[in-house]
């Protein structure tokens, strides 16, 4: 069997890019919504 | 505690590569590509887990009708088409060198992607229905029935002629992994349901914010 490990690198690179990017989008979206709820707060 | 959560996950994370790339040797047949098990296994345990959650989220808000239950139950899905999708990707690229094909349609890879879709369904549906309790009952409705697909894609390689290899754990049998195969397993487990918890309560939150802001 050979060595293989270009699958293995895509396997895992696609994993962690996947995994980072949803952090990343929910990281992004609840300092965009903590945002949104302060500045209605000082506008109430 | 979800920050906590959050380093914990990269703990159990860090540990999991090590023990899959370092602790865990190459398997004797299929060589380096067998340690695309231990993403491949956590991340459909992870999503069953999910869509577990779904199933009792659903039904929690179908009898009490309180705006958590359906909380859980859509910040779960979405996690759960996550995982779900690392599943099939992983799957695939491991299915090229050992089976010798990107995808087939064998029995697990079939209904896999039909509890994909399913979810995916799931989450559109949500998105649709802009009046939160008609919301609720209709997604929930969906999550009950489509939890019906998670014992479908398990038990499908006993069910039928698959060529995908039966379980490796939570099997009837005992698990054919050697030892440091089996811990690098468990412990990539474990990191992936740490990464789960992080990722659920920081969507929980996201969600309770959604409401507070709509």
């Amino acid at each position: 069997m050979p060595a293989n490990w270009g699958y293995v690198l895509a396997a895992y690179g696609l994993a962690a890019v996947t995994l980072l990017a949803y952090w990343r989008h929910l990281a992004r979206r609840a300092r965009a919504l903590t945002t949104r709820r302060s500045v209605r707060t000082r506008a109430a | 505690m979800t920050r906590a959560l959050g380093w914990l996950a990269v703990l159990g994370l860090v540990a999991g590569l090590a023990a899959g790339f370092g602790y865990a040797p190459s398997e004797a047949v299929q060589g380096n590509v067998q340690r695309i098990m231990y993403l491949h296994v956590p991340s459909v345990l992870t999503a069953y887990l999910a869509f577990m959650l779904v199933l009792l989220g659903s039904m929690g808000y179908l009898a009490t009708r309180r705006p958590r239950w359906d909380r859980l139950a859509g910040s779960a899905a979405e996690i759960g088409v996550l995982f779900t999708g690392l599943t099939i990707v992983s799957g695939s690229i491991w299915g090229k060198p050992t089976w010798g094909t990107w995808w087939t349609w064998d029995a697990r890879l079939t209904s896999t992607a039909v509890l994909f879709l399913v979810y995916v369904g799931y989450l559109l549906l949500r998105n649709l229905i802009d009046e939160p309790d008609a919301r609720g009952r209709y997604a929930a409705v969906v999550g009950i029935v489509g939890a019906i697909n998670i014992p479908i894609v398990h038990f499908s390689v006993k069910w039928w002629r698959a060529l995908h290899q039966p379980s490796t754990i939570l099997g009837p049998e005992p698990s054919p992994l050697a030892f440091p195969l089996k811990v690098a397993l468990y412990v990539n487990i474990v990191a992936f349901l740490l990464l789960f918890a992080y990722f659920l309560s920081r969507r929980i939150e996201i969600a309770r914010l959604e409401e507070e802001t709509a």
